[in-house]
């Protein structure tokens, strides 16, 4: 094998990596702790008319029955607008809503991360359900670049 | 060494070619079951009792636009259901952090006219970007089968 052959070989192997990598959820960083993390999303959520469904401490659900402290929690948010929408064209996107956040701190810095839409862009190939994840993923980043600005 | 080279390069190739390959059975996006002849009350009923049968922990219930409209204006004909296992959780935590677009475990009930049908998003559907949790999400899925099973009795 020759100098030349190994070189192309390795930009296939580049090329070919490069597809198999899999799409990752959104994610934003932040050296907030928990109490104003939980602050700037809700004002964020609000500047884009999103609302704070639930929050759901599972670090201290866990803690509170003798597991390790994770330091997460999870967050659901989401608007009338997108159930209305999904009730009429795909019911079966209301299983993506209220879209979920979650919260991970980790030596004060916190990183604040999206469900992956990748597989429900897959499973949905087609518009208006594409379009309609996309619009989701969209306001769902807008709403996160405005949280790591507050 | 140099021609050492080459065969670590093929192994790298075999790698990339087995991250690529699609997996053997593609997992269905939804789990579903339906309970024919009971209304919302009856059929929540039956999945508490399910979940509870199956060693997890009921933790809500709710309407699929709670908190987004006044209460009286909720939709009564689509409820969701939230339950969790706090030991499945703390392990699946432990593999990979994004286990949580599992958490906690959900079924959404939907009214028909001839009853109530349960759905459920597949954690293996979920698990397909996440090799670390296939394994757990496997077994996740099996309990999501057993709970909807005898909640549609």
């Amino acid at each position: 094998m020759t100098r030349f052959d190994i070189n192309r070989l390795i930009v296939w192997l580049a090329l070919l990596l490069s597809l198999s990598a899999r799409a990752e959820p959104l994610t934003v960083n932040k050296e907030v702790d928990m109490r104003q993390a939980l602050d700037d999303i809700a004002l964020a959520a609000a500047n884009h008319e999103l609302v704070m469904v639930k929050m759901q401490p599972i670090d201290t659900a866990l803690a509170k029955r003798g597991f390790e402290n994770p330091h997460i929690r999870i967050l659901f948010i989401g608007s009338e607008s997108a159930v209305r929408w999904a009730e009429v064209v795909e019911p079966r996107l209301l299983n993506l809503l209220p879209l979920r956040l979650t919260l991970i701190q980790r030596e004060g810095r916190m990183t604040v991360m999206s469900d992956d839409f990748e597989p429900w862009l897959r499973e949905f190939p087609a518009d208006p359900a594409h379009r309609m994840i996309e619009a989701w993923q969209a306001e769902l980043k807008a709403m996160l670049d405005d949280f790591v600005r507050q | 060494m140099t021609k050492r080279i080459p065969y670590f390069l093929l192994v790298l190739f075999l790698f990339a070619l087995a991250r690529m390959a699609p997996a053997a059975e593609p997992e269905p996006m939804l789990l579903t079951a339906s309970a024919q002849g009971r209304n919302m009350e009856q059929a929540v009923a039956a999945l508490g009792q399910a979940i509870v049968a199956h060693n997890y922990t009921f933790v809500r219930q709710q309407a699929i636009d709670s908190r987004l409209v006044p209460y009286a204006r909720e939709v009564r004909s689509v409820r969701l259901v939230y339950f969790c296992n706090f030991a499945k959780m703390d392990r699946v935590l432990r593999l990979d952090p994004r286990a949580t677009q599992l958490m906690p475990c959900r079924v959404t009930l939907v009214e028909t006219p001839s009853g109530v049908d349960l759905i459920a998003v597949n954690p293996a559907w979920v698990s397909q970007n996440v090799p670390a949790l296939h394994g757990e999400c496997q077994e996740l899925k099996n309990d999501y089968l057993a709970i909807l099973e005898e909640a549609s009795l």
